[in-house]
């Protein structure tokens, strides 16, 4: 398989100059990113410069399981788990270990990965409701081992988690964390931009139809499975990082619940299972509102459960399908026009 | 199929944060007190908790406020959730720009809650939390008005190794208070009586049966048996273990969660004998005590309030009483200092009596001695279980404010 598209999305066309291939690749990211430099001093206080941070970490956490379910099919409840363990390993590696912020968050981004791949394996065997099951159990399984081991807070919690320290300066203001995280958010996205367009993605996109069929036409099944879950992993220990380590870097088992994983579900389902740009927008949308309703605490999660319900009855394929669906038929009327202006 | 370009998206996600800016923040009000109240409400009573505390605060406004200052209560649930606990406080910060935090109920959250409000020089007073490290960060922003663990492992520690024995079983849930009353009670008989547990074992929130365990301290014949959880695990302990046959003679004792309403209800007569460590007993006799429980009773609906009932309704007076005191201008320009002037005022508080067995004092300086303001535990036991479930208090202890705290 041969892949000749682009990370923006549209196809490298015959006779048009490498430089000028190059800008329409790159310019829109450029873009994107100064747009995201200068998004906080658009925002008018700290505490949205907080919940900045808290949106861009679950983008990472929402595109990586986007990467796992929505490209790749496979039906994971587990992927808050590995927030989890990236977390709580990063947190070890600075806390206990001494190690700097910029080696920890590797680290346990790298030891995520090792983990996601352990969790693939059932996945060779198991599908659907079943996968489903076993990896909520690895969920439940790994909070449970945080709330009862002594060396990582139990069920007190792991206090006093250093913040990433930048020329000798630590990293506790919300703004100056941003310019941390954001830049890892957007490498994630389009990192995953990158996956999906290439011939991994496309193996994964025939594995999520058909395995049998994807197995048939060449495609390794168990390896892609297990690839899937390892990069998606990969997205969760880096958000988990960022998250031990953000101001006042206190972790606990409780943040990890099926409460947040079907948060995190939500985030995939609303913004578009499968569609490139679901999690992100799923993520925007889903911490945003997840902040303005906070007054009315006892209808949150009615108002979730609504909203998933309404989302798999009436847009099954998220906000990212309804914008597909604008743009095929945008597309498709100006075919049409054309060919009627021809003749 | 054509799909958004990268530049479009990214504009879109900006929008959508954009849109979270124009959201309008509380109205910072000049001449108002703002309060930021963060507990876990969506339990048993626990809004009513809260409810009650911003009753009590707004309740001088219809007489025309402190001071002539109104009082402005923001009340938000944090799910006993550290994470949901410092967005919270974030937002009562920087978005609300409170001049002061009433939180939380949960150690786990107040924990972070302290290292926060350090940082951004908000009086914070912790009107649940027991967690002896609260107060041991050093902050010079953090007051509590419940009673410290440190306190609390030796109110029933104490009793029961005179009145009972000093062989004791451990069965606990993975809950941070569980966790913390089993660590102290353990701490307290190992250094006053060089005595090790005879059984501990730990089980999960969400285990429903305990029987295995409770073969096994049968068999050992303990004299106490110490139950840690929260209060489904307290009234499933206590139930399963007379079903398995362990004798009444064996003292069950729990953490200060045994006090809340629903554990007396649900393990009906096996509370009976069951014994806690509590900081407040509606069976108190004293007038104010007697007040409140009516209050309570006709407000809240509340037929025997616990003590995080009254714990909420401590920390209320005394914040009114710090206000009362401090010297505030209540504007934009002086929000840090009204902050100080607020903590310093609630410092100044001493000998305050109120629903607390004993005087409530704080200090100035930024250790437990100084900001663990109630020194004093009940030791309660329950006379009858079920819906009209009743209890006496054996036993009133007060303390020396070093008590408990790592020796240097």
């Amino acid at each position: 398989m041969k892949d000749t598209s682009t990370p923006t999305g549209g196809t490298a066309q015959q006779g048009v100059p490498a430089g000028s291939r190059f800008s329409r690749r790159h310019l829109p990211w450029l873009a994107g990113f100064v747009a995201l430099l200068l998004l906080p001093w658009a925002t008018p206080n700290a505490y949205h410069h907080y919940i900045l941070n808290i949106i861009l970490i679950n983008v990472i956490l929402a595109v990586g399981l986007n990467i796992v379910k929505g490209f790749a099919g496979q039906v994971t409840v587990g992927h808050i788990a590995l927030a989890a363990v990236g977390a709580y390993a990063s947190a070890v590696f600075a806390a206990k270990f001494g190690l700097p912020f910029w080696v920890a968050l590797p680290a346990a981004t790298l030891f995520t990965g090792m983990i996601g791949a352990l969790v693939g394996i059932p996945s060779f065997r198991l599908e659907g409701a079943y996968l489903a099951l076993a990896t909520l159990g690895l969920a439940e399984s790994v909070r449970v081992f945080i709330g009862v081991t002594d060396y990582i807070g139990a069920a007190i919690g792991f206090s006093d988690i250093p913040p990433p320290y930048f020329f000798g300066r630590s990293v506790v203001d919300h703004v100056a964390y941003y310019y941390i995280v954001m830049p890892l958010a957007l490498v994630g996205i389009y990192f995953s931009f990158c996956i999906l367009r290439s011939d991994i993605g496309r193996s994964f996109k025939a594995l999520r139809e058909d395995p049998l069929a994807a197995a048939a036409c060449g495609v390794n099944v168990r390896k892609y499975k297990l690839l899937a879950f390892t990069i998606s992993a990969l997205y969760a220990g880096c958000a988990g990082s960022l998250q031990a380590h953000m101001a006042p870097g206190f972790l606990h088992p409780n943040s990890y619940t099926i409460t947040e994983m079907v948060t995190l579900l939500l985030m995939v389902v609303l913004g578009g299972l499968g569609h490139i740009w679901g999690g992100v927008v799923g993520a925007v949308i889903v911490t945003i509102i997840y902040d303005l309703t906070r007054d009315y605490y006892q209808y949150q999660m009615a108002i979730f459960g609504t909203v998933i319900v309404l989302t798999v009855l009436y847009m099954p394929r998220g906000i990212g399908g309804l914008i597909d669906n604008y743009f095929a038929t945008r597309r498709f009327v100006a075919i049409r026009k054309a060919k009627a202006n021809a003749a | 199929m054509r799909i958004l370009s990268v530049g479009k998206c990214l504009l879109f996600a900006s929008a959508m944060v954009l849109a979270l800016s124009v959201v309008p923040g509380s109205a910072s009000a000049q001449g108002t007190v703002r309060i930021g109240v963060t507990l876990r409400m969506l339990i048993e009573n626990g809004f009513k908790y809260g409810q009650m505390t911003a009753d009590e605060l707004n309740e001088v406004n219809k007489s025309g406020g402190i001071n002539g200052q109104k009082i402005e209560v923001i009340l938000l649930d944090d799910e006993c959730k550290p994470d949901k606990g410092v967005a919270n406080a974030n937002r009562f910060i920087h978005q609300n720009k409170v001049h002061l935090i009433i939180g939380s109920t949960c150690s786990s959250v107040t924990l972070p809650l302290v290292d926060i409000v350090t940082k951004e020089e908000v009086p914070e007073i912790v009107p649940h939390s027991t967690n002896s490290s609260i107060t041991q960060k050093g902050s010079a922003w953090v007051f509590r008005t419940s009673v410290s663990e440190r306190y609390y492992a030796a109110v029933h520690a104490k009793y029961l190794a005179e009145n009972a024995g000093k062989k004791v079983a451990y069965l606990f849930t993975n809950d941070g208070a569980a966790i913390s009353f089993v660590r102290d009670y353990k701490k307290y008989m190992q250094e006053t009586y060089n005595v090790e547990p005879a059984y501990e074992a730990q089980m999960q929130e969400t285990d429903l049966d305990f029987r295995a365990h409770l073969l096994k301290i049968k068999s050992l014949n303990p004299d106490v048996l110490a139950i840690g959880g929260q209060i489904d695990a307290i009234a499933r302990i206590a139930q399963q273990s007379y079903e398995i046959g362990i004798p009444a003679k064996v003292r069950r004792v729990s953490a200060s969660a045994a006090s809340n309403a629903p554990v007396p209800e649900l393990a009906g007569d096996a509370v009976k004998g069951l014994i806690f460590a509590a900081a407040f007993s509606c069976t108190d006799e004293r007038e104010i005590a007697k007040k409140f429980v009516k209050m309570v009773q006709e407000k809240y609906k509340v037929r025997c309030p616990d003590h995080d009932f009254s714990q909420a309704y401590e920390t209320a007076q005394i914040v009114k009483l710090a206000l009362s005191k401090a010297k505030l201008k209540l504007t934009d320009a002086s929000l840090a200092e009204d902050r100080k002037a607020i903590r310093d005022a609630l410092a100044s508080i001493q000998n305050y009596q109120g629903l607390a067995s004993g005087p409530i004092n704080f200090c100035a300086d930024p250790t437990p001695q100084c900001r663990d303001g109630n020194r004093t535990g009940i030791l309660v036991e329950y006379t009858k279980g079920g819906k009209d479930y009743e209890m006496r208090v054996l036993a009133r202890v007060g303390f020396d404010p070093d008590f408990g705290l790592p020796k240097k």
